[in-house]
């Protein structure tokens, strides 16, 4: 019998092992957005991500130098397609600000009550999706239901549930209909009490808190250095909203809170979306209390606004400026401008330059999922694979924004 | 081995194979309704087939039908890098263990061929010929000490104590009346083999379930399947040892290993579930694990490995493993059923008829003839059997999915001590219980007949409570727009959110 | 690897309210009472939602999309009306005498920002009343696969001639070639109140108070 006990090197005793490359996406079930990452793994944990973006790019930012400065509007909307409302409203301020517009408080509390509703519809699919990542598959077709009562007041609207295309340089391409406060109202009911019953699948389950708790991870000033916005920084416990920060259109007159975290993981991101939820629902239900039934929706700036049919079919001038504004597209002063408002995911800014034609000759998009995808291999790492999928999900990229 | 006898095994294997393959057809469509119905939807039911001009839907009950036509049409596409031998290998061997773990579960009580018309007590002897008119049978009187009542063949106090010295048909239990005629058969198990390992059978076949789900994610050169298998390899591991650990408290408390006798002491005393909760549920979560479902359907979890194993199989491969998790689920409620839910038991039902009785007090009797009570009794196993289907159901469509290692967590931290805590604590119990008189004894029976009653009463108001309320209740379910009528300002609701 | 921030955030003037961490009480961790009770809230959906089938009694979805329960739409069975501003597939409005009211002005082909109108004008014969004074489409053609359905092209016609309030919805079809629409399907459309008069109050030349424009000013 040999000594058992002669010196052997710890690491000799290890098998040699190398790390699995995996590609997950850029077709793959959680990558929604078709985005592609490649991960090293260690058995289960993920050593290493490279994500790679730029499946969904479609030269945005090229297209809407070609046509009118309205014409942009169709493709804001397919910037965040969970919320386009807001898109619009972001581009429509943005070349306000250039052209030194300021919409009538009517049309300003029209966007505002628009806006929410796409925020809360877009808030609710976030959370529905990770929820059903996750596998709970109930609690996502019951929001989901929720989601549909919120497009359906949109299609009322706009007269399209996802591309609305509804806002204009100036104003509004429709005025509110009168029905819109009691059906804002019976909407955010009954999305409310969707909610609840869905809250109680979840916020009490063990296996769902424990898959978003301490998941994810991410501090504040790591967040603020990568330049995160939105609910993914205020899940850090940054109170950054740009509508209370910088308050546009009515927000200054609106009451509410900004819901944060305080680890900036899974689990804050979550229930900030929740929380946002309710409190655009408050906001909702201020808005609809404040806004005026009648007066105008668009500004009087008859070289910018078309003129009401009314005046095109009757008069010489209507018919005139029709035909300039259609041909030609509202002319916007020379210059250049930053608007930013707060879209779905964060920090929506357009950086718009114009030189004095109706065409624009800069658009220029800041997506606030870019930034957010920045860090998540940060947020990743040393998790495990099903980790991505959490995280991933309360990331909320969009490819369509974070592609362009 | 006479003829007859292969004859009978065979009718019994086309039993049970022709009822599980069945339910997991039906499975599949009941998992799609079911879902439905739980998330506000209408589920499938477009699926339609046109006999003589008749267009037939049956709420999508031919979907089964509609799949298995896809499955067998479509392509079946083996990787050009897999190993074709056990890519192929793979589906049948997740099929097969589970379609035979049936064999050793009882879902009768012993048939006797010969008495089918006759009232046939558990000790074997017929009381009489059932005759409807005279269905009030005198029994005889009870010349035990101490014991009053005469129910199915033996003393009350002699059935509900454990000791077996007061039973002395005890051997007989679950025989036919002697008198078989020459050329007959006489007494028929209802289980396909009747051999002794029993749950150790179970386990040893319920163990061959992961080398099918591993050999399919190695074989098929993908690695999404690779880990998939993998997964599937560990979990079924970890939760073997806690399945198997959280019944020896029951094999404890019934003294034998083979399900039959498992079952028949049910009907003795009380269903499993009450003697043992604790295992109950330990079992009944490592079952959900062994089915690989959520929360426990990480090798497949379809959003992070896409489909785990499953990538790489398409057409009736794919079926096969479709099939053989729904079988699984139809096998795992079974051994529940057999080891915790009292089998083929229903309280108060007797082999030779139902009687109500609570200790010395017999409330009711009403003797039912022989084949009746084995139709009832099979009733009772597969409508048992379906009830805990449906209550998968709900698990699998409520419950998100865990992490890989919480689930080991789950499985090692949680299951595994408890299953050994119940153990323990079943032996002291058990030990306990041996030192106390029969007095406390004769109690403890009473007790378990009070469980019968409360058992019974509830399934009873169950059912009831499902007729009247489907059927009886002018009620409606839903309140038509609810939303508009509760007419609160969307403040109100608001403050009331965030106040929550 | 980001350095740690210097300094305090911008943003600190905003307090924010701190949103509640998972109560992680003990019935929470021990799985079993929490999860029954999740399984009682799918049961009540279960049972409610079977009842409502059995007995017949589910919300009619198509008058009742906001009740509770089951308010699938079973599509081409049951349709719901799409609201009156919904923009769904184009028609070209008819003058009385069923003429497409359309003067071919190209405004809408020039809003379009999926240039997916075609359009080729003609002249009226001489002897036309609206000869000289208007032209009209010889071919007004719409690409249904194109159009992103924005509507912008309802808003650039100045004589109410193209509108989008059909209610149907973008027709698919198996091939490309009938996605395009040329002016006589487009004029066969009507609305969804089953009209296809266009609403210009403008007069035209054959009709009997056609005059003059108005102007809202003289000319200086
Ligand atoms: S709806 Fe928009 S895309 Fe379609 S034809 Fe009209 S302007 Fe063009
Ligand atoms: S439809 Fe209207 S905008 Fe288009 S060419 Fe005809 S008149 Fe002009």
């Amino acid at each position: 019998m040999e000594p058992t006990d002669y010196d052997i090197d710890e690491t000799d005793l290890e098998l040699p092992a190398e790390p699995m490359r995996l590609n997950m996406g850029p077709s793959h079930p959680a990558m929604h957005g078709t985005i592609r990452m490649v991960l090293e793994l260690d058995g289960e944990s993920v050593e290493k991500v490279d994500v790679q973006l730029g499946y969904l790019h479609r030269g945005f930012e090229k297209m809407c130098e070609r046509g009118t400065w309205a014409q942009v509007f169709p493709y804001t909307d397919r910037l965040n397609y969970v919320s386009p409302i807001l898109n619009n409203v972001g581009y429509a301020l943005a070349v306000e600000k250039l052209a030194g517009i300021v919409v009538p408080e009517r049309c300003q509390y029209y966007r505002v009550i628009l806006g929410e509703l796409a925020r809360i519809s877009d808030h609710l699919t976030c959370n529905g999706a990770m929820a059903m990542e996750l596998g709970a598959f109930t609690p996502f077709l019951w929001i989901m239901k929720g989601r549909e009562h919120i497009w359906d007041l949109l299609e009322e609207e706009t007269g399209a549930r996802l591309t609305h295309s509804f806002f204009r340089i100036g104003g509004v391409a429709k005025p509110p209909r009168p029905e819109l406060k009691a059906r804002v109202r019976e909407v955010v009911d009954a999305v409310l009490l969707i909610l609840d019953e869905s809250e109680k699948l979840l916020l009490k389950n063990r296996i769902f808190v424990d898959r978003l708790q301490g998941v994810g991870h991410i501090t504040a000033a790591e967040a603020v250095q990568y330049g995160f916005t939105g609910t993914v920084l205020r899940a850090t416990g940054v109170a950054y909203d740009v509508r209370k920060a910088h308050p546009y259109l009515v927000y200054d007159r609106m009451e509410f809170d900004v819901p944060v975290g305080t680890d900036g993981d899974n689990w804050d991101r979550f229930m900030c979306r929740l929380y946002e939820i309710r409190q655009s629902c408050r906001i909702l239900a201020q808005a609809c209390e404040q806004m005026p039934d009648d007066g105008p929706v668009n500004v009087e700036r008859p070289e910018i606004v078309l003129p009401e049919k009314e005046a095109v079919y009757k008069t010489i001038e209507g018919t005139i400026q029709h035909f300039k504004l259609v041909m030609e597209g509202a002319l916007i002063p020379a210059g250049e401008v930053y608007s930013y408002t707060e879209a779905g995911n964060g920090e929506l800014g357009f950086f718009i330059v114009s030189d004095g034609s109706g065409t624009p000759y800069r658009v220029r998009v800041r997506p606030p999922c870019v930034f957010t995808l920045q860090g998540f291999p940060r947020m990743i790492r040393g998790h495990m694979v099903a980790d991505i999928v959490p995280t991933f999900g309360s990331v909320n990229m969009i490819g369509g924004e974070c592609d362009r | 081995m006479t003829l007859s006898s292969i004859i009978w095994t065979v009718v019994k294997i086309l039993i049970v194979v022709g009822f599980i393959v069945n339910l997991s057809a039906i499975l599949t469509w009941m998992e799609r309704r079911q879902s439905a119905m739980m998330q506000d939807r209408v589920g499938p039911n477009r699926a339609e087939i046109t006999v003589f001009g008749y267009k037939i839907r049956l709420f999508g009950l031919l979907y089964p039908i509609a799949d298995a036509v896809k499955m067998f049409t479509k392509e079946d596409f083996i990787p050009p890098n897999a190993d074709k031998v056990l890519h192929s290998l793979a589906p049948m061997l997740s099929l097969f263990p589970p379609l035979v773990v049936l064999g050793v579960v009882p879902f009768t009580d012993t048939l006797c061929l010969d008495n089918l018309h006759e009232v046939v007590q558990k000790n074997g002897v017929v009381a009489s010929n059932w005759h409807f008119f005279s269905s009030w049978i005198e029994q005889p009187s009870c010349s035990l000490p101490g014991a009053k009542n005469f129910i199915d063949g033996c003393c009350v106090i002699g059935c509900q104590t454990a000791g077996v010295v007061h039973q002395p048909w005890a051997e007989h239990f679950g025989t036919c009346p002697a008198n078989v005629a020459p050329g007959m058969i006489g007494a028929i198990h209802m289980q396909v083999i009747d051999f002794n390992p029993g749950v150790l059978y179970v386990f040893a076949l319920a163990g061959m379930g992961i080398v099918g789900a591993s050999i399919a994610g190695w074989s098929s050169d993908n690695k999404f399947s690779l880990m998939g298998g993998l997964r599937a390899a560990s979990q079924l591991v970890s939760y073997e040892v806690a399945m198997g650990l959280s019944i020896v408290g029951a094999i404890m408390v019934y003294g034998t290993i083979r399900l039959d006798e498992m079952t028949r002491w049910q009907g003795d005393h009380v269903w499993g579930v009450f003697v043992q909760p604790l295992a109950f549920i330990l079992f009944l979560t490592a079952a959900i694990a062994e089915t690989k479902r959520a929360p426990f359907d990480l090798p497949e979890g379809e959003s992070e490995i896409v489909a785990g194993y499953l990538v790489e199989y398409s057409g009736m491969k794919f079926g096969m493993f479709y099939m053989g998790e729904f079988i699984e689920i139809a096998t795992s409620s079974a051994l529940l059923v057999a080891i915790f839910l009292g089998g083929y038991n229903m309280p108060f039902l007797h082999r030779d008829g139902i009687t109500i009785a609570v200790g010395d007090a017999v409330v009711w009797k009403q003797h039912i003839p022989h084949i009746l009570v084995i139709l009832m009794q099979a009733g009772a196993f597969f409508g048992k059997i379906f009830v805990l289907c449906w209550f998968q159901m709900f698990v699998r469509w409520t419950l998100p999915r865990f992490r890989y290692d919480q689930l080991m967590k789950l499985g090692w931290r949680m299951l595994l001590p408890a299953a050994l805590a119940n153990i323990f604590l079943t032996g002291v119990i058990l030990i306990a219980f041996d030192r106390t008189g029969t007095e406390f004894q004769e109690r403890m029976g009473v007790v378990g007949d009070f469980v019968n009653l409360a058992t019974a009463i509830a399934i009873t108001f169950v059912q009831l409570w499902i007729v009247i309320g489907f059927f009886g209740s002018t009620q409606p379910a839903i309140r038509r727009n609810a939303f508009n009528k509760r007419a609160r300002s969307a403040g109100e609701i608001v403050e009331k959110a965030l106040a929550s | 690897m980001p350095q740690p921030l210097v300094g305090s955030f911008p943003y600190d003037k905003v307090k924010g309210t701190a949103v509640p961490k998972p109560t992680r009480t003990a019935s929470e961790q021990g799985y079993v009472s929490e999860i029954t009770k999740g399984i009682a809230v799918t049961m009540t959906h279960f049972f409610k939602n079977t009842r409502a089938m059995v007995r017949g009694e589910r919300p009619d979805p198509v008058v009742d999309p906001m009740s509770e329960g089951i308010t699938t739409l079973e599509y081409p069975d049951q349709k719901r009306p799409y609201p009156e501003r919904f923009r769904g597939v184009h028609r070209l409005t008819h003058r009385d005498d069923g003429s497409p009211r359309c003067v071919a002005c190209l405004c809408c082909s020039t809003a379009c920002p999926a240039q997916c109108i075609y359009i080729e004008a003609g002249e009226y014969g001489g002897k036309d009343k609206r000869h000289g004074y208007e032209r009209y489409p010889v071919k007004f053609v719409i690409d249904e696969l194109r159009c992103i359905f924005c509507g912008y092209c309802v808003e650039a016609c100045p004589c109410d001639a193209i509108r989008m309030d059909t209610g149907v919805h973008p027709v698919p079809y198996d091939s490309r070639d009938q996605f395009i629409y040329g002016k006589n399907m487009l004029l066969a459309m009507a609305s969804q109140a089953g009209k296809q008069k266009h609403e210009n109050p403008r007069a035209e030349p054959p009709d009997a108070d056609y005059g003059p424009i108005e102007r809202l000013a003289g000319h200086h």
